[in-house]
């Protein structure tokens, strides 16, 4: 970050020794490590304003709070934890404050983990398949399948790798019947899994016709396909 | 011997060392500064600051970096009363302004080594820490602390408004002849943003003024106080 101007650097110390800087603080601390002008800025500003601190009406601290600090403060002094831990060293983890906090949290989190993990297993557990469809290229492979899940999902799984030219997509159609004719239920990029959405229509029945047509990359103009079939399949039942 | 160390609790701590006279000779009374810190409960008011002039927190801090704790601990003795205070003013609840002024501790142990003894200013540069602390608190991911409390955190306690809080700070004080100079709306928007870590929207709201021209105040209300400052 560039170093701002000398009369800036005043403004921004000012308001940041105020403490008006709020989202910016962090910034500003990088800032301070890199701009020693901006450091001794800050540091003027807090020197005056310290002035306001020292109105305060003290406050007598809880009992224990010299305890707390003091029990914190031993994890910062390596020199003396060879000692504690010859002389009282359960009595003196298990008071460790700061340890069990720690401790706390790292099982609070892992619980946590645990209930998201489990969650994410159940509901991604699989819903059964009640009807597929395989969808055959022109020469006769499986090019991809579309299964309706028993939730009412639908999903496209490709098997093929698709070359789409550019600016052309795939577009994905189902046709129930010659009245009704193909309906858009989506359009891809590129052969991927895709969850089609099959809007107001009821879940496929047995012998429903997907296709998927190559189309420009915006989806047929005419609401129709008007391009190259790729491949198509019919429904059928599962066991 | 080591186990009667440890058993005797404080006697854990490192003895007292001779080098430590350096500031210890220059507190006056370290007795006389707890007493008086113990009589100034926040009911009780006095007209001039208690400031422990002859405490020498620059050695205090660099014994703090020789890993003497005994130094941390005539720290707390001194200052963990007015910084509680401190501590209250921006968090209003005493557990979390007591978890500011621990963190505040430990962070003054942490870096007591980072601390120029060339430049000075112990006691300034401990209560940058502790306002550090404090206002991350105030504003950052232990914010959700303060939703069951909304109410507290006005302006409950009539000893803390900015006027009573100008005329505590001593006759000499340079801050105090220029914010003297400030008209009222200015002086007392920037007092509350230092005292209560306010931001501007938060004085807007209080002071019942639209939120650019709150902004404006501070701005040009810092500004002649740089002029007057120097």
């Amino acid at each position: 970050m560039m170093s701002p101007a000398p009369e800036d650097r005043d403004a921004l110390a000012m308001e940041y020794a105020v403490g008006l800087l709020e989202a910016h603080s962090a910034r500003i601390e990088e800032m301070m490590e890199d701009d020693p002008v901006l450091f001794s800025c800050v540091r003027h500003w807090r020197q005056h304003f310290t002035e306001l601190d020292m109105t305060v009406l003290p406050f007598s601290p809880s009992a224990g709070l010299w305890r707390r600090v003091e029990e914190s403060v031993m994890q910062f002094r390596p020199e003396a934890a060879p000692i504690r831990h010859r002389t009282s060293n359960t009595n003196s983890l298990w008071q460790n404050l700061p340890l069990w906090r720690w401790t706390a949290l790292a099982a609070g989190a892992a619980s946590l983990l645990l209930v998201f993990g489990l969650t994410a297993q159940i509901l991604q557990t699989p819903s059964p398949a009640i009807m597929v469809a395989v969808l055959q290229q022109d020469d006769g492979k499986p090019g991809a399948i579309v299964e309706a899940l028993a939730d009412g999902s639908v999903r496209l799984i490709p098997l093929q790798q698709i070359n789409v030219p550019r600016g052309r997509a795939l577009q994905v159609w189902t046709k129930r019947n010659d009245v009704e004719g193909p309906i858009s239920v989506g359009l891809l990029d590129q052969a991927r899994t895709l969850r089609l959405d099959l809007g107001q229509l009821p879940t496929p029945g047995s012998g429903q016709l997907f296709e998927i047509t190559l189309e420009p990359e915006t989806g047929s103009p005419t609401g129709r396909p008007t391009g190259p079939i790729l491949m198509k399949g019919l429904t059928a039942d599962t066991l | 011997m080591q186990t009667a160390l440890a058993i005797s609790g404080y006697k854990r701590l490192p003895l007292y060392t001779p080098s430590l006279a350096v500031y210890s000779s220059r507190l006056i009374s370290r007795e006389l500064a707890n007493e008086s810190a113990a009589l100034m409960k926040p009911s009780l008011s006095f007209s001039k600051p208690a400031y422990s002039a002859a405490f020498d927190y620059d050695a205090a801090l660099t014994a703090c970096a020789s890993g003497d704790s005994r130094a941390l601990k005539a720290l707390y003795d001194v200052e963990a009363p007015r910084m509680l205070g401190v501590a209250m003013r921006l968090l209003k609840r005493q557990s979390l302004a007591e978890d500011a002024v621990h963190d505040a501790f430990v962070n003054i142990w942490s870096k007591a080594a980072s601390f120029n003894t060339d430049l000075g200013g112990g006691r300034g540069w401990m209560y940058a820490i502790l306002r550090n602390r404090a206002l991350n608190m105030l504003r950052g991911e232990d914010r959700i602390d303060f939703t069951d409390d909304l109410e507290s955190f006005g302006l409950t306690s009539e000893d803390e408004n900015p006027e009573d809080a100008m005329s505590r700070m001593s006759d000499a004080s340079a801050l105090r002849r220029c914010l003297q100079t400030l008209d009222e709306p200015k002086r007392n928007a920037i007092v509350l943003a230092y005292m209560h870590g306010l931001s501007h929207g938060e004085l807007a709201g209080k002071l019942g003024v639209p939120l650019g021209t709150m902004k404006s105040w501070i701005r040009r209300g810092l500004l002649a106080l740089k002029e007057c400052l120097g």
